[in-house]
């Protein structure tokens, strides 16, 4: 054998097993193919995180896993249903144990544009989000280490975190991929959005007649749901009450002038994320109409953006039927 | 070629050995900063051990106790953060720690420290995690850190820790013989309740090569309740998550004012 026959045969020893966790991130996976809808930016992602495919496919095998509870019963997906746009549908959602929460399950619809998350906007990104339903003793009282130590063995998450992340799950890898699933749960694909595209046939005439309204400086409803995702990234006090249970904003801030502000929700797919406000407190959207119709109740916060308005009965339903003119045409979850 | 031919060994056996299965990953090192030791080598050791006391006794977590105010009072879970440990000597300072967390509930709790060789005259540091590591990703420490969210010290709703975890049951009536229901739950942090504090030893802290230096702190856990500066009431004053910031800053005080250093 000649001498030569070494060369390719150690080149090929060399770059035959190439799964080192040094190879930059880059290079394990292909970025996820997120579609968007028209007009929408491309998701920021954090350099440590970018979204990958298999990134999501981690994060949604994690995302409807029970183990992540303490007690295998609760995943995030039983508070956060697909059919619902990943929002529950009672007022506040049962833990294990059948502990219950202090406030309603947001949509997780376009979480990828969220400033901040929470209801409160207590933290900053999502993957710090991850952390607080898997320890919170209401929703699944265990330990995102403990999670990740008790999956780490198994398919797919062991090849999928050496695929996203290039090693073995531990609990940073938890909170990455969780990030990375949510952040693909995107919603724009609605008749509103085609009417607004262009396309007049959308749009009933009670439903356009309903957007009219709803865009009316007499209405004022845009003065907080505006943008793409109809909201302002703002923390506002509508008056729900006159003394607050949950002091909302005020609980990161400690200053009594954000007492009873709650972040402004999406309105997107709001005919699937009944029971609305930060408590759950209103089973219809007829209620949240006489609700903001009356101006809200008194409060040393109120926002000076509420005002009281007159709707007759046809008016309130046309802004009802816009409001459902706001569900996605297809589902959020872009994961096979 | 053939199979038989000794110097095929060599490239068979590195392929083979090329593609065996890679051995376990380690997670990811905990982020721990860079600690600043000014240049010096870490020769000698630091060990800081904190004494939970109850009126002078070994103080017991679940053990009923009258306070000042003779409520019968039980202490559940007593945790704490020192962050930024320095040790101060005229205008010189040495870091120490950046962080570390003491569990008190089981009794006589210690942290070792390398530090340079030298002598001191105090050390300085914060009930409290630093703004610089309470604001960072948990998700970065791994098991054993303090940090880590495994500590159930991390708020989780909020980025931030706990700096003092003080919780326990009470009853106002101190003839009562009910078992204590009540609960109080006094837990600084998310505000100006990183308080800075110093221990001043009489003999200063002298750190030998290769040698532990001990500096022992008593914590007087009947003087949370009060202090020459701060009184709680626990009829009215039993409850502190991040809010309530008069509170968080009587316990953090009071705390404070419980060390002493033999």
């Amino acid at each position: 054998m000649s001498k030569y026959l070494y060369i390719p045969v150690a080149l090929l020893a060399i770059t035959a097993c190439r799964k080192d966790p040094g190879v930059p991130i880059a290079e394990m996976d292909s970025p996820f193919p997120l579609l968007l809808p028209a007009g929408s930016p491309f998701p920021e992602t954090p350099s440590d995180n970018p979204l990958t495919t298999a990134s999501v496919q981690l994060g949604k095998a994690l995302f409807f896993d029970k183990r992540l509870s303490r007690d295998g019963t609760v995943s995030c997906a039983s508070c956060h249903l697909p059919d619902h746009a990943f929002s529950d549908i009672t007022a506040v959602s049962t833990g294990i144990e059948g502990r219950m929460g202090e406030r309603n399950s947001p949509t997780l619809a376009n979480v990828a544009y969220h400033q901040n998350y929470f209801r409160d906007g207590g933290v900053p990104t999502l993957e710090q989000q991850a952390i607080a339903p898997i320890h919170d003793d209401n929703e699944m009282d265990h330990d995102i280490h403990a999670v990740a130590a008790e999956l780490r063995e198994e398919e797919p998450f062991a090849k999928l975190s050496m695929l996203a992340y290039g090693k073995p799950m531990d609990g940073w890898v938890v909170t990455r991929a969780l990030a990375s699933y949510q952040r693909t749960l995107i919603s724009g694909w609605s008749r509103w959005d085609r009417w607004m595209q262009g396309d007049a046939q959308a749009l009933t005439p009670a439903e356009v007649r309903g957007w009219q309204l709803f865009n009316s400086n007499s209405l004022g409803c845009t003065n907080c749901h505006d943008g793409f995702d109809l909201k302002d990234h703002d923390f506002h006090n509508i008056g729900l009450y006159s003394e607050y249970a949950d002091p909302g904003r005020a609980r990161i801030t400690l200053d009594p002038a954000d007492e009873g502000k709650f972040k402004t929700p999406t309105l997107r797919n709001i005919t699937l994320t009944a029971p609305y406000m930060h408590d759950g407190s209103m089973a219809t959207l007829e209620e949240v109409m006489d609700h903001y119709a009356m101006g809200g109740h008194p409060h040393p916060n109120l926002s000076h953006l509420m005002r009281d308005f007159t709707l007759n009965a046809k008016d309130k339903a046309d802004v009802i039927a816009f409001l459902n003119a706001l569900t996605d045409d297809r589902s959020l979850d872009q994961v096979p | 070629m053939h199979l038989r031919d000794p110097r095929l060994f060599l490239p068979i056996l590195l392929l083979l050995s090329a593609c065996r299965p890679d051995p376990p990953v380690p997670p990811s090192p905990p982020v721990d900063p860079p600690i600043d030791t000014t240049g010096t080598d870490t020769t000698g050791t630091l060990r800081i051990t904190l004494v939970p006391t109850w009126e002078g006794e070994p103080f017991e977590r679940f053990t009923e106790y009258s306070n000042f105010m003779d409520y019968r009072v039980t202490v559940e879970l007593l945790k704490m953060y020192f962050g930024d440990v320095r040790l101060i000597q005229g205008e010189d300072t040495l870091v120490v720690k950046d962080v570390d967390l003491f569990d008190l509930g089981d009794g006589n709790v210690s942290a070792d420290w390398p530090v340079q060789t030298g002598s001191w005259t105090k050390l300085r540091a914060a009930l409290g995690v630093p703004d610089t590591l309470n604001y960072a990703d948990p998700a970065n420490y791994g098991p054993g850190h303090p940090l880590n969210v495994s500590n159930a010290t991390y708020w989780h709703w909020a980025i931030g820790y706990r700096y003092v975890m003080f919780e326990g049951r009470y009853d106002t009536d101190p003839e009562s013989t009910e078992p204590l229901i009540t609960a109080y739950a006094i837990h600084p942090g998310m505000g100006p309740s990183y308080v800075e504090f110093e221990l001043l030893p009489t003999g200063g802290i002298s750190i030998a090569e290769d040698e532990v230096t001990e500096l022992v702190v008593q914590v007087a856990v009947d003087r949370f309740f009060h202090s020459d500066a701060y009184t709680i009431d626990l009829a009215t004053e039993n409850t502190a998550h991040g809010d309530n910031l008069p509170l968080q800053l009587k316990l953090v005080n009071n705390v404070i004012a419980s060390f002493s250093v033999e």
